[in-house]
């Protein structure tokens, strides 16, 4: 736990708050105000009073939950004061829209990577490198068996995938936001005739080309027409559709999973998934030190995942000040 | 020819679930390799007492001392991983480590040259070796080499996939294929070349155990559909599965698992040299008892099992018998396709003399199972449930008019067990599973009472569903006391039914007991731990 009293940013029941600005970052139950980091369900609660996040944030934020929610947008890189202390939102390179928020109160400087990705991605901004003192960093993959190959080899992997099993239906399976708009901004070159995606990719993939960004070409994929002539074409689904019932409609049929997860074979085969393509939106082992030193803090805490390790190794090796803060969830 | 091309050939097989895709790939890599390729290919595949070159933990080692990493990070993940090469190669896919002098090799190199070379080095030679191995290998080939090295292949390659890929590719019957892989496997040209093989009679053949035929668990809707005159009842002994070959002067005893035991059990061997005729006889070894007239104690058999070449006083205490219940072989003649019943009748008219010199039933040493005289299903009911009293697993109910065939043919033989003993016990630790489970506890150990304590008294890790140990991992994981390695110490709070086929006196368990299979067959949610059986109900079970 960040030790409560004399901190700015202290770790509570419903997630990282910023008490004297009132304020909580990605709040698991709904309060008074809320900034959000990025549009990923797990990192948004409805029934807050009022959302602060990026512009491109919230966009996806109004398509995917309610163009009702009280959302105040706010540029990148650009300061705004609650309470006297000065707030900023700055690229994290996950998704669309995704920040880091870093907090100011005199001269003392927090920064929240929340999701991070030091991989190029077409689809988003590049994650900016900010100096701070205290850090809250994400470490959903703080293994060193987590190292992402770069994402030209993994989109030649899944164009061959494709193209050398030419009768069978091939559904790569990923998150509907983010992952799919990446797979899909990176396919745009590799001349595929036919890509069917989930409505719930459809939609999303709206917000994205109203911003300029190319994806490949797209048909939505209509859950009850049985395609007829699969050959040569990919489907785009999200994970939940990952189910015996649903494949029992396909005759030839080979499935795929898009994630850093994949790296472990054993998920893999849990899961049934016939081939596993690594590619991650989150920072990998490496990508997690090169952020956590570059940072220059002097305190880090770890969130999200197994971090234990991850500050166990850095406090022996770099004698850093890094622990991880227990899920409250 | 290589590595890079097996190295595929892994991952295809790898990453497709359906099975004409998985012997498609193998037929395609068989046409289009050499025969030694090939058959070491095969070797590696089936896994057939796979070389191990070096354990998967001296491999961890070696790479927490070469690239400085801790070697508690490495068994963390170890833990999440669940395989020695699988997290070796990631760890190497560290784009930080990268060199620039990949190459391929030949498997024949790598295989007869290279490691063993290795294994022969000392130290700090072989650390220096396995570097430069390591920074050889592409990364697309770190996985496929490092499970080499660790003789560790399990990826749903199952023989049976092998069989059916050669055998499309030949035009041969799959049967015969397997037949062609039993016993010894020397992973050399002239194995292929036997292997693929269009002549049907060929020598080797003379030297190889026939494929088991193996029991289904009995399906209660035979007593319905099928009349009970169709069917030979037979026990269901605990033993070592085992074939006894006699052609000629060439004499071998092998076991279900491939292994070839003559050294083993020299007095049988001894025995066979005896007799006149040729046989291949299939059946089993037991440890026999020889004032009781029934077998003894399963672990008695792994004792024995646990010396080669026995001396003269062990081969006295631990007396061996083979109880035969099929004649698979006469005097050269393949007779499996003959019906069992006649199969049984020259088995009879064969071997019910007596056929050693001693002419003391109890202690002869070859004999052949009687059967049982089962009227009606009622009386199979019976016969079950007094099968623990002559030291039986329960029955073996064989089809009459079936011929003998490899594997688990439907219909043809099934195995009726004893019901299970069972006894609830208090889940007190838990543990990482390994491969598919890695990541979640699937491994538990459970306690009984003694007095007002708790004791451990089994180990189990099978018996739950998919969800259950989902539910289950969630709650250990928020109920852990203390972490011990990838070993937590859980609050003593459920339990569930373990259930066992035997139960034993044991000086190296804590709790002065040994269960056999002990497996979960339920969760008592509807039980508090005060509700948790003793071991003095457990030690009750013990029958002498
Ligand atoms: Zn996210």
């Amino acid at each position: 736990m960040i030790n409560s009293k004399q901190n700015l940013i202290t770790q509570k029941s419903h997630g990282l708050y910023c008490q004297p600005a009132n304020t909580w970052i990605d709040p698991y139950k709904p309060v008074e105000k809320a900034i959000i980091t990025h549009a990923h369900s797990d990192h948004f609660t409805n029934g807050c009073r009022e959302y602060i996040c990026s512009i491109e944030t919230g966009f996806l934020l109004r398509k995917r939950f309610g163009n009702n929610l009280n959302l105040k947008t706010i540029d990148y890189d650009k300061e705004f004061i609650i309470n006297g202390i000065n707030f900023s939102l700055h690229p994290s390179g996950h998704i669309l829209g995704s920040s880091q928020i870093k907090i100011k109160a005199g001269s003392e400087i927090w920064l929240i990577t929340s999701d991070l990705k030091r991989q190029k991605d077409k689809t988003c901004k590049s994650y900016e490198k900010l100096k701070t003192d205290f850090l809250i960093c994400e470490s959903t993959f703080g293994l060193p068996i987590f190292n992402w190959e770069s994402t030209n080899k993994v989109i030649d992997s899944i164009t061959k995938w494709v193209t050398q099993s030419e009768d069978y239906t091939s559904i790569l399976f990923c998150y509907s936001l983010g992952k799919a708009q990446r797979l899909l901004s990176e396919l745009n070159s590799q001349n595929f005739k036919n890509i069917y995606v989930h409505k719930s990719i459809e939609k999303m993939n709206g917000i994205y080309k109203s911003l300029g960004i190319e994806l490949a070409e797209t048909k939505v994929y209509d859950m009850n027409l049985v395609i007829n002539n699969p050959k040569n074409s990919l489907l785009l689904l999200p994970p939940s559709l990952n189910n015996k019932n649903f494949l029992k409609k396909f005759k030839m049929v080979q499935t795929g999973f898009a994630s850093g997860w994949m790296s472990i074979r054993a998920l893999k085969k849990r899961s049934g998934f016939d081939k596993g393509f690594i590619i991650s939106d989150h920072a990998d082992w490496n990508g997690l030190i090169k952020t956590i030193k570059e940072s220059k803090a002097e305190r880090v805490f770890l969130n999200h995942g197994d971090g234990e390790s991850l500050a166990n190794f850095l406090r022996d090796k770099e004698a850093l000040n890094i622990k991880q803060l227990k899920e409250v969830k | 020819m290589s590595l890079n091309k097996f190295s595929k050939l892994f991952e295809e097989l790898d990453s497709n679930n359906s099975i004409n895709k998985k012997i498609n790939s193998l037929t395609k890599y068989f046409k289009s390799s050499s025969n030694l390729n090939n058959i070491l290919t095969i070797y590696l595949l089936i896994g057939k007492r796979n070389k191990r070159f070096i354990s998967g933990k001296s491999l961890r080692e070696y790479y927490a001392d070469i690239y400085k990493m801790p070697i508690w990070l490495i068994e963390t993940c170890y833990s999440k991983v669940g395989d020695s090469a699988e997290v070796i190669s990631l760890l190497l896919q560290d784009n930080l480590l990268k060199k620039d002098i990949k190459e391929d090799i030949s498997l024949d190199q790598l295989l007869n040259k290279i490691l063993p070379n290795l294994s022969k080095l000392e130290e700090p030679k072989k650390k220096s070796q396995i570097k430069l191995l390591w920074e050889k290998t592409t990364n697309d080939n770190q996985l496929i080499f490092n499970k080499i090295l660790t003789g560790s292949f399990r990826i749903g390659v199952s023989k049976g996939l092998v069989t059916k890929a050669i055998s499309n590719m030949v035009g041969i019957d799959e049967s015969i294929i397997l037949h062609r892989l039993m016993g010894d496997f020397d992973p050399i040209e002239e194995t292929y070349i036997f292997l693929i093989n269009e002549k049907l009679e060929q020598k080797e053949l003379t030297y190889k155990p026939y494929p088991f035929q193996l029991a289904n668990t009995f399906d209660e809707k035979i007593k319905e559909t099928t009349s009970i005159n169709q069917y030979q009842f037979e026990s269901k002994w605990d033993g070592i599965r085992s074939q006894i070959i006699k052609r000629s002067n060439n004499i071998s005893i092998w076991t279900r698992g491939e292994e070839l035991v003559n050294k083993t059990f020299p007095e049988l061997i001894k025995l066979i040299s005896d007799f006149k005729n040729d046989f291949v006889l299939d059946g089993e070894i037991l440890i026999w008892d020889e004032i009781k007239n029934c077998p003894k104690e399963f672990s008695l058999l792994q004792k024995r099992l646990g010396r080669k070449s026995p001396s003269a006083k062990i081969q006295k205490d631990l007396p061996v018998v083979f109880i035969a219940y099929d004649i698979l072989e006469m005097n050269g003649n393949d007779i499996r396709s003959k019906v069992l019943s006649e199969r049984r009748n020259i088995l009879e008219e064969k071997f019910y003399n007596p056929i050693s010199e001693d002419q003391n039933n109890n202690s002869r040493k070859i004999k052949i199972t009687k059967l049982l005289k089962i009227k009606n299903w009622e009386e199979l009911e019976e016969a079950k449930n007094s099968a623990r009293n002559i030291k039986t697993e329960g029955l073996v109910i064989k089809n009459k008019n079936s011929k003998y065939l490899p594997g688990r043919k439907k219909g043809n033989w099934w195995k009726y067990k004893v019901d299970p003993m069972q006894l609830d016990g208090v889940l007190i630790y838990a543990k990482p599973g390994s491969g598919k489970r890695a990541d979640l506890y699937t491994d538990y150990s459970f306690a009984i009472w003694e007095e007002n304590k708790l004791v451990k008294f089994a180990n189990a890790y099978s018996g739950l569903n998919n969800e259950e140990i989902k539910e289950l991992d969630k709650w250990i994981r928020k109920n852990t006391l203390e972490k011990y390695g990838p070993v937590r110490s859980v609050k003593p709070e459920l339990v569930f039914e373990i259930s066992f086929d035997n139960i034993q006196i044991s000086k190296r368990h804590k709790s002065g007991i040994a269960l056999r299979f002990p497996r979960i067959t339920r969760w008592r949610k509807d039980k508090n731990i005060k509700d948790a059986d003793s071991l003095e109900n457990a030690k009750r079970m013990i029958r002498n």
